[in-house]
């Protein structure tokens, strides 16, 4: 088991589209000070970003958790909220259950989950309909998936 | 600072002259060239910056600028209109054959290249690999001008006239390697007084004599605004962001990827953009408000401009010589658990401070000065709220004459 070196929370807000994606901004700054590789600061950034988003469109609040070991750099993300009900087909490209406002503001196509799978090098989630959804990450430092 | 003396992270600096604007007693100066650095060469050609025409009482015509050019000692001046038009052309093939990543990000601003550089390293290969038509100009003046005159290339100084000293700090050392085809740059506040005289020194006939002939379009001014790629490349993703906290902003949404569906973005670290250049004279407002009536009162094609593209094109090369990288900052150099560690001492040290950027320990921020004390490169005990005597020691710094104390009841 690798060190931890790191560990921050932060808190979501659901329906704070006003603040949305300043945690992420928060996560970069603080990995590109540490002086982690450019092209992993940016996955960890994209999974940070989606991750955020979700609980913003959908959940009540959340919480986003960044463990930095020597070898990865895990996030996890919990939320209380509605949960996801067919997981297989939220890890769809292109499936969404966005609600037209939601695209009107540019969320929402379907690409958050994928996304986030896409660019984690391990990848977890859980939920329970009408309790939240856990989503766990980790990529490692020497990767370049 | 340190004792009342700026310094420098050279590897952090990314040219964008902000100290220039804010040092108090004007002592940060712009690296511009001198007359005499010029003197070595036979012929000297300027090549001013469009923004130049909009600095000016609108009673002094682009005209009269051409002749006040020749006056403080330049042999030609150069307009290069055609050049920002071939430029324009050929970026607009590179975005159509660009595969992505998106989005493309333009390269007229010397500092944005710089910022992406140090802060956005990711995002490198996405910065327009076009030769820029300040570059094209020099070397089209030159060959010109060597085959109509006879003499050496190397003897020919092409001399850009800027409206910020990165600019200037492109040509002296440009960001992909290699080097300039300009030989220098005069800031447009170093000559804006001889200009200006010269000008108004001139009598009616001269005037006349000057206004026939000159500018055929506006279309070199039309460069000069912000968002002048807008006509061109509207059916592409386009955006344009002036600004550096604005630049800053757009670029950490798309790398988030909170901002999708834009394929370019033209940004310029000044407000405004390149009017709004910190060796530029007047305000950006008014300037725009002159370089549109200028431009109005100018038609805008020029035919004998497009023939000469259409000639030029084909037979020119564009491609930037030697490539622009990613400039990783010297951090990196201590272990991951010490970088850590140096992190956490940052954060504490944050916690520690009064958060007011009052700026007295030559920091900028609570936060920089967090950083410096992370980095060892500041002790604790310089933050005036930390320790008492440090205010004493910058009473000796910085003296400030005798006051009146304020009486009391007054």
């Amino acid at each position: 088991m690798a060190e931890e070196l790191l560990r921050r929370t932060y808190d979501l807000h659901g329906r704070d589209f006003d603040k949305a994606g300043e945690v992420a901004t928060t996560i970069k700054r603080m990995l590109n000070d540490i002086g982690i590789d450019a092209g992993i600061v940016h996955r960890v950034v994209v999974i940070a970003f989606e991750a955020e988003m979700n609980v913003v469109m959908y959940a009540d609040k959340g919480t986003m958790t960044l463990f930095l070991t020597d070898a990865d750099i895990g996030l996890e993300v919990a939320d209380e909220g509605p949960g996801i009900e067919d997981l297989e087909m939220a890890l769809t490209e292109g499936f969404s259950t966005a609600t037209d406002k939601m695209r009107e503001m540019g969320f929402g196509f379907g690409m958050g989950l994928p996304n986030i799978r896409k660019n984690a090098d391990d990848f977890s989630i859980e939920s329970d309909v009408g309790v939240g959804t856990t989503i766990r990450t980790k990529i490692r430092l020497n990767s370049s998936a | 600072m340190k004792d009342g003396k700026a310094s420098v992270i050279p590897e952090l600096c990314i040219d964008c002259g902000s100290c220039l604007r804010v040092c108090p007693t004007g002592a940060i100066q712009a690296t511009t060239r001198s007359f005499a650095d010029l003197d070595k060469f036979r012929y000297k050609v300027a090549v001013p910056s469009p923004v130049l025409f909009g600095q000016f009482p609108m009673a002094i015509s682009p005209a009269h600028i051409v002749a006040g050019l020749h006056c403080i000692g330049f042999d030609a001046v150069w307009d290069f209109s055609a050049e920002l038009a071939l430029a324009n052309r050929a970026l607009l093939e590179y975005v159509d054959r660009w595969k992505g990543p998106y989005p493309l990000i333009s390269v007229y601003c010397p500092v944005i290249v710089r910022l992406v550089q140090v802060l956005y390293p990711d995002m490198v290969d996405q910065l327009i690999r076009v030769q820029l038509p300040r570059e094209l100009a020099a070397r089209e003046l030159k060959r010109k001008y060597s085959e109509e005159l006879g003499i050496d290339q190397g003897e020919i100084a092409a001399v850009y006239i800027t409206p910020c000293q990165a600019k200037t700090i492109s040509i002296l050392a440009p960001a992909e390697g290699g080097k300039s085809s300009l030989d220098g740059a005069v800031g447009i506040s170093d000559i804006y007084n001889d200009l200006l005289a010269h000008a108004q020194a001139m009598d009616e006939e001269e005037t006349k004599k000057l206004l026939e002939g000159r500018m055929r379009s506006g279309e070199l001014l039309r460069w000069s605004i912000s968002g002048r790629q807008r006509r061109d490349l509207s059916r592409h993703g386009y955006m344009s962001v002036t600004g550096l906290p604005n630049v800053i902003q757009v670029l950490d949404d798309i790398e988030k990827g909170k901002l999708s569906n834009v394929e370019f973005v033209e940004c310029h670290a000044c407000w405004g953009g390149c009017i709004g250049g910190n060796l530029a004279v007047d305000n950006v407002y008014v300037t725009r408000g002159k370089v549109r009536r200028l431009m109005s009162q100018l038609p805008d094609h020029d035919t004998t401009l497009e023939e000469q593209v259409d000639r030029r094109y084909p037979k020119e090369d564009f491609t930037l010589k030697g490539d622009v990288k990613p400039r990783t900052v010297g951090i990196s150099t201590a272990g991951l658990k010490d970088r850590i560690k140096r992190k956490k001492t940052e954060e504490a040290m944050i916690k520690a401070l009064p958060g007011l950027d009052c700026g007295l320990c030559g920091a900028p921020t609570c936060e920089t000065f967090a950083k410096d004390v992370a980095m060892g490169q500041a002790q604790k005990t310089e933050c005036v709220f930390l320790s008492d005597k440090q205010l004493e020691r910058l009473r000796k710094i910085y003296p400030c004459g005798e006051r009146e104390a304020p009486e009391d009841g007054s």
